[in-house]
């Protein structure tokens, strides 16, 4: 298998109900072994993507390979690759935890059963294992819905909405447990109405706002591509221009306009200085008299003083600016006492990429 | 699950659960099927199960018990056997043909609704032995019941009036018609999502069917039984297994109690099966060859029973019944086939490439024409077959005349009835509007001209003369071999309007398949011009972006 074969690949996906198109040229690539973090508001059309993708729905047109396989054409091949774990999934309720992965392996024609046990070990269940599924906790049947689609030993995972509806506790045991899939070589795609729910795990994400995708690639790369995008005209002068009508729409109905509000937004000059950022600071003493300490400085757009020591320090650069003016400040003997760099990237990139109507 | 990285996947043909169909060894060598232990051991947990059957079991004894006391103080003991028999096993009829479906109908719809289909859809099980678990589980549950009511259904047996045998082959049949029960009711379930809605659907239909079946088959033919073996006694709904008893065996026997009995549930209980997985599977699926194959069984198998029907009563009154039957049996089949796609899908085209299916084998596949062209070849042989026993079983050369007029109506017109399904499914884009039109079309052609006929009758106050304006409707067929048998001065007047009729829906139908024809074959160029161009968008795409290796990154 070589190495540049994605996991995933989504190509010009539509998908309509109805007369309302649900997804309108989808396109995007998850790599082997990446968590990709494929964000949006309710009713985006998240679901409509991951049952394609899980062989459940036939889109109107387009492709999406599973590791190259195409999933319209052999979906029993798709169905052996992917643990798909549905939103809002049920349970069996009245037999136990045991029986239940039991059943599923047989159902998998899972060849050596001792995969249960090692399934029930990996997800820590092991102390469940014989208590009826009905009264497990919320995140406990969550946690058992991981090791149903582990079973069979599947390539890629594919979660809608894994976290939905937990609460913090199995929130962050979720996610340590995706970390680990990860590290046993899994690509993992999930789904998130909520921006911050998982985003620190994700490598890459999608962001998919009203059928389209708004963006998508591996965070660092989207964050490159949108600080040369800001840099001043001419250093960034392969933009291409929004495509008025797709080929890959079947049929000779019109489609609608391909993205003509979004290429609008995302085009920049709506939301100026997106590579500017914000440090807060909290110091002790007058913040008005340390503000200088600091203005002037390389990489540095204006200070704030507010009061009770809040300094807020504009800035272009990264994590090293604010090690820097740190430093600084604590040389010239000024008290710190709180260090706040202000959002993350994935944020800052989803702020700049997306009209605000998402949570 | 091993630890150390992702194993290689293995194909899904070196899987038992998808062991070639057919192979009944490897299935018995299969583990149970999955689905089905699963559900017992659900059920097994379920406190509500013991205390229902309890009480029903407990009411059942009290009902037959007052039943027995009430007549035993004024009838003889074997009397009393008899009557608490037939009320037992009529109870019990009700109960399996009303709790089954109702049962069966709560499984698949239920896994819908519940959010568990997904998951079990996904494990590569296949749709056919999701159907025979789902299936084996209600069958368990509603054996139950009758394994719980045999003590009380014994108690006949103690009266006298009633052998052993008649009460064991009495359960016998109650299991069949279970099975029967809950294979209906699991066709219904696998199509909705709702279970409430896929119980009332079920009872709509089980409740009105169960009582039809009972009047007919049950009280009904009694008669008939009686006719046939006076020791069978008319009138008592639950016949048959008196008759296993006490009919003498012979042709007879063989024919109305070991063949047709064995035809009426194996036909039913296999379309049942075979819509239920069709109704599990995609659009994209094929959902046509196993229903086909079906149909090109069950058409023959029901042309066989009508000729021994025929040849065992040597009357020819049954040849009409028989080509009647035929004739509604490839109505349905057109309805049945009326859904079928244009052509089979592209996920249909590869498998049958990798898999090189013979040319033999796709023409049972999907699409419009193949199965309407096998639908009316079926059809007409099985009515050639029937006018052939017909005119060989004639008295009369008038009785022979007729037979051939009635089955040759039957046939033109149901070249017709071909035609009309091809043209409507060419021209429509789903598989509703068809079934509709076809409904409407055969409706209206059956009814329409009598109206006609009957608003002449009143404006020329003629009747004779008015009578041949029903010559289009099928139904004419009764009407012109009444006529041409009797010998009526107008018989040949009669015969020849409804031949100019046949023969101008024989034309009709041919046009129309031909239409049809010509529609399919369009539609399918456009399809396929229209996939070539996305294709080659495609392909373009690759290629510039393999001679531009930047990652393909949505719209920034
Ligand atoms: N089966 C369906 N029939 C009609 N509309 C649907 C169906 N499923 C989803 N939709 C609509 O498609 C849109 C996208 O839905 P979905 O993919 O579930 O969004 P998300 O998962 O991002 O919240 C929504 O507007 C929803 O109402
Ligand atoms: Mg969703």
């Amino acid at each position: 298998m070589s190495a540049a074969l994605p996991a995933i690949r989504v190509r010009h996906l539509w998908h309509r109900f109805g007369t309302m198109d649900v997804l309108r040229d989808v396109s995007f690539e998850v790599g082997q072994g990446e968590i990709f973090g494929f964000i949006g508001p309710n009713g985006a059309g998240k679901t409509t993507t991951i049952r394609i993708m899980a062989t459940l729905l036939e889109p109107l047109s387009g492709k999406v390979e599973i590791d190259g396989i195409d999933v319209a054409l052999a979906p029993e091949r798709v169905r052996r690759l992917i643990g798909y774990m549905p939103d809002h999934a049920g349970v069996y309720e009245r037999i136990t935890i045991r029986e239940f992965l039991e059943f599923f392996a047989a159902a998998y024609a899972v060849p050596d059963r001792a995969v249960v046990g090692a399934v029930i070990e990996l997800t820590e269940l092991g102390k469940l294992q014989h208590r009826l599924v009905a009264e497990l906790s919320k995140g406990m049947k969550q946690r058992l819905q991981i090791a149903r689609i582990l079973l069979h030993d599947p390539k890629v995972l594919v979660l809608d909405e894994p976290a939905s509806d937990l609460d913090p506790r199995a929130r962050i045991e979720v996610r340590d447990l995706l970390l680990e899939l990860k590290d046993l070589g899994k690509t993992i795609f999930l789904s998130s109405h909520i921006l911050t729910e998982l985003s620190d795990i994700c490598t890459s994400v999608g962001i998919l706002e009203r059928g389209s995708l708004v963006v998508s690639g591996p965070i660092s790369e989207i964050a490159e591509r949108l600080a040369a995008r800001n840099a001043p005209p001419g250093a960034d002068g392969k933009r291409e221009p929004p495509t008025p009508q797709s080929p890959f729409l079947p049929g000779n109905e019109a489609g609608p306009v391909h993205n003509a509000e979004r290429a609008q937004t995302a085009g920049g000059a709506l939301v100026p200085g997106a590579a500017r950022k914000r440090l807060r600071l909290r110091v002790i003493g007058d913040a008005r008299s340390i503000a200088p300490l600091i203005e002037g400085g390389g990489g540095v757009l204006g200070v704030e003083a507010g009061l009770a020591g809040q300094l807020t320090v504009h800035y272009v650069g990264d994590e090293r600016f604010v090690a820097e003016v740190v430093r600084h400040l604590v040389s010239r003997g000024v008290g710190i006492v709180g260090v706040e760099p202000e959002r993350n990237e994935l944020e800052r990139i989803f702020l700049e990429v997306t009209r605000g109507d998402l949570q | 699950m091993n630890d150390a990285g992702p194993v290689s996947v293995p194909e899904p043909s070196s899987r038992p659960g998808s062991a070639r169909a057919g192979s009944l060894f490897e299935r018995l060598r299969e583990d149970p099927n999955p689905v089905w232990m699963r559900e017992l051991k659900q059920a097994a947990r379920l406190q509500r199960t013991p205390i229902i059957l309890a009480v029903v079991t407990g009411m059942m004894t009290l009902l037959i018990c007052s039943v027995g006391g009430v007549a035993s103080t004024t009838s003889e003991p074997a009397k009393v056997g008899v009557g608490i028999f037939h009320t037992f096993f009529s109870l019990a009829y009700a109960v399996v043909t009303w709790l089954g479906p109702a049962v069966a109908a709560n499984t698949i719809a239920g896994e819908r609704s519940g959010r568990t289909w997904e998951a079990l859809q996904l494990t590569g099980l296949s749709p056919r032995s999701i159907a025979r678990g789902k299936f084996l589980a209600a069958f368990t549950y509603i054996s139950l019941y009758i394994v719980m009511l045999v003590p009380v259904g014994a108690l006949p047996f103690l009266f006298g009036g009633v052998t052993a045998s008649e009460v064991l082959i009495a359960f016998a049949l109650l299991f069949v018609l279970a099975a029967l029960s809950v294979a209906f009711g699991l066709s219904v379930s696998a199509k909705f999502a709702s279970p409430a809605a896929a119980i009332i659907v079920t009872l709509l239909v089980a409740l009105p069917v169960s009582l039809l079946v009972y009047g007919g088959a049950g009280v009904g033919l009694s008669y008939a039984a009686h006719d046939q073996w006076p020791g069978v006694p008319g009138g008592p709904p639950v016949w048959l297994p008196t008759a296993y008893v006490r009919a003498d065996f012979g042709l007879p026997y063989f024919a109305f109690l070991l063949f047709l009995p064995v035809v009426a549930t194996l036909v039913p209980a296999w379309l049942f099966y075979e819509v239920t997985v069709a109704n599990m599977g995609a659009e994209s699926d094929d959902r046509s060859t196993r229903l086909r194959v079906w149909f090109a069984c069950a058409l023959p198998a029901l042309t066989v029973s009508a000729l021994l029907v025929t040849w065992v009563t040597h009357a020819v009154d049954w040849v009409y019944a028989a080509g009647s039957l035929l004739w509604a049996f490839g109505c349905f089949g057109a309805f049945l086939f009326a859904g079928e796609p244009l052509a089979p899908s592209q996920r249909v085209l590869t498998r049958w490439r990798e898999q090189r299916v013979s040319a033999f084998r796709r023409s049972f596949g999907p699409g419009i024409l193949p199965a309407s062209a096998l639908l009316a070849v079926l059809v007409w042989l099985g009515l050639a077959c029937s006018a052939g026993l017909g005119a060989i079983n004639a008295k009369t050369g008038a009785e022979r005349d007729a037979v051939l007029a009635f089955h040759g109506y039957g046939m033109a017109f149901f070249g017709f009835v071909v035609g009309f399904t091809a043209w409507a499914r060419a021209r429509a884009n789903n598989s509703h509007t068809p079934r509709v039109l076809l409904t409407a079309a055969l409706f209206a052609a059956c009814v329409g001209p009598w109206i006609a006929m009957a608003v002449a009758g009143l404006i020329t106050n003629h009747h004779d003369r008015a009578m041949l304006m029903a010559s289009p409707s099928p139904t004419f067929a009764a009407t012109m071999a009444q006529s041409i048998s009797s010998s009526a001065a107008d018989a040949s007047l009669v015969a020849t309007t409804g031949s100019a009729c046949a023969a101008a829906w024989a034309l009709i139908g041919l046009g129309l398949f031909a239409a049809a024809g010509l529609k399919v074959r369009a539609r399918v160029a456009l399809d396929a011009a229209a996939r070539a161009k996305l294709q080659r968008a495609f392909d373009e795409e690759e290629a510039a972006q393999r001679a531009a290796p930047e990652p393909a990154l949505g719209e920034v």
